[in-house]
């Protein structure tokens, strides 16, 4: 009775070991997750005949702007702000007008982490609104993309081309193509509308992600080329090698030996205490029975 | 057979010496080490000085000279910055030299848009490599790179991260960004002396300060 009672023992502790061996595995499983909790946002006047404003972010529930840009003029493109995801309202007011003065245009946007969002000012001045565009972060491997904002009054519509990929056709004033996959390097764009024709060059790297803003420049029609986005061209693969152990604790990583070791020694345990049980005074039945 | 007795008892000590020990060694070799963080705002050294500028404007954006050196006031990092490009494998290439960090030349450079890549080891075969300490960095802190033509570009630290090497968010860390960003890569987590290799890898997220 005294060995099977070690027995049981020996069996608990190693049920115990199995224990301490499994929660540290269970704990490194974890799932690590770079979100910060924060989008981007970008504010742009591409209005050809609305005059300069002045442009506000406000955090839904705060009357303090989080971010004023003034006198944004036509074919100006804020760089994108990173903000704490949420709701936010922006706001566009005559140049100079009070910041407590009642908007001219204002409108609402929600910001989820890891998006990006453009607030453009579209249309004539006579139906300018604000309209909120998702911008892509995610690019197919090896290409970059490439969409067309059509802000260019003076021509209704214009197709657009790179190289001899169509990005858009006939894209009507005030609207926005879908981005499109495009082979990286440097290559024409060419915009093309009922009366005139331009060419421009431009470098559209693998990873980047790009907006071709059409406008009404000084001199007839201007494309200009907006980075949204950019990241390694070719991705590396797999985790990265840096590390030699010198500062790593020492000892066995992996504990499969002590396992191992444990195991061998109930093994060793319970083959010594039957033996002893066979040598001593009890019959074996009563043993069996015991265990 | 009372003469197998000693034998047999000899063989139920041994195993629970063995059991003793095993345990013993599992427990003792298996503790997690946390790296010590010195009391806050206390820098190894200054911050350097340069002049600071400005992210890139969306539109046109110009060629941004290439980054030269690192420094991480707050954790002792000042070092060189090399270039790397990745092994014939496609996997990221490391500095031969465990003390000094690298660029990867398939990343935007840091301080244009984008995000940049920069590695260092963590440790050599007998001691600290250039980002031993980098664990240590919190979100706020401030890491400066300076670029080819004197220019310097601050950013932030928001986020650190731990991921296990086989699951590895390519997309997270490589993927575009639309501002000037950096990610500070090293190795972490468990080390495998079969292999010879840390289990994880560290990823500092950090954003430029505008």
């Amino acid at each position: 009775m005294k060995l099977a009672r070690i027995i049981r023992r020996l069996l608990m502790l190693l049920a115990a070991s199995a224990l301490l061996l499994g929660l540290p595995a269970a704990a490194t499983a974890f799932a690590s997750s770079a979100t910060t909790g924060t989008g981007w946002i970008r504010l742009a006047h591409l209005s050809p005949n609305t005059p300069a404003v002045d442009v506000y972010l406000y955090s839904a529930g705060n009357s303090n702007a989080q971010i004023v840009l003034h006198h944004v003029a036509y074919g100006t493109v804020s760089p994108y702000e990173p903000v704490t995801a949420g709701d936010y309202s922006v706001a566009m007011r005559a140049t100079g007008a009070s910041p407590t003065s009642a908007p001219v245009l204002s409108t609402s946007v929600t910001i989820v982490a890891g998006h990006a969002y453009t607030v453009a000012g579209m249309g004539p001045e006579s139906g300018l609104r604000l309209q909120v565009l998702e911008d892509t972060l995610v690019t197919p491997a090896g290409q970059a993309l490439a969409r067309v904002i059509q802000a260019s009054l003076k021509h209704q519509t214009v197709t657009v081309t790179l190289g001899s990929t169509v990005l858009a056709s006939n894209l009507s004033f005030a609207s926005v193509s879908p981005y499109q996959a495009v082979l990286p390097g440097t290559d024409t764009v060419t915009v093309t509308t009922s009366s005139t024709s331009v060419h421009s060059s431009v470098t559209l790297a693998a990873g980047t992600v790009h907006t071709l803003v059409v406008l009404d420049g000084a001199n007839g029609l201007e494309v200009v080329s907006l980075e949204d986005a950019s990241g390694s061209g070719k991705p590396p693969t797999g985790g990265v090698t840096t590390g030699f152990g010198g500062t790593a604790p020492r000892g066995p990583g992996s504990p499969v030996p002590w396992l191992a070791a444990i195991g061998a020694g109930a093994l060793l345990a319970l083959t010594g205490g039957l033996r002893l049980r066979r040598s001593g005074l009890r019959p074996r039945r009563q043993l069996r029975t015991r265990i | 057979m009372p003469t197998r007795r000693p034998a047999a008892m000899l063989w139920l000590a041994a195993g629970l010496v063995v059991i003793v020990g095993g345990t013993a060694g599992l427990l003792l070799t298996r503790h997690p080490t946390e790296p010590v963080r010195p009391a806050a705002g206390v820098a190894a050294f200054p911050a350097p000085t340069g002049p600071i500028v400005a992210p890139p404007p969306p539109a046109d954006p110009r060629p941004v000279p290439r980054p030269v050196s690192l420094t991480i006031p707050l954790i002792g990092v000042r070092t060189q910055l090399i270039t790397l490009g990745l092994t014939v494998g496609g996997a990221l290439q490391v500095p031969s030299s465990t003390a000094v960090a690298g660029w990867y030349t398939g990343s935007p450079e840091p301080g244009a848009i984008g995000s940049a890549i920069i590695v260092g080891h963590i440790d050599s075969l007998t001691g600290p490599g250039v980002f031993y300490r980098l664990p240590e960095l919190r979100p706020g802190d401030r890491v400066y790179v300076k670029r080819a033509d004197g220019t310097m570009v601050e950013f932030r630290v928001t986020s650190v991260q731990t991921y296990p090497k086989d699951r590895f968010p390519t997309q997270a860390v490589y993927g575009p960004t639309p501002d000037p960003e950096l990610r500070l890569i090293t190795c972490g987590g468990a080390f495998d002396y079969a292999t010879g290799h840390y289990l994880s890898n560290i990823v500092v997220y950090a954003t430029e300060v505008s």
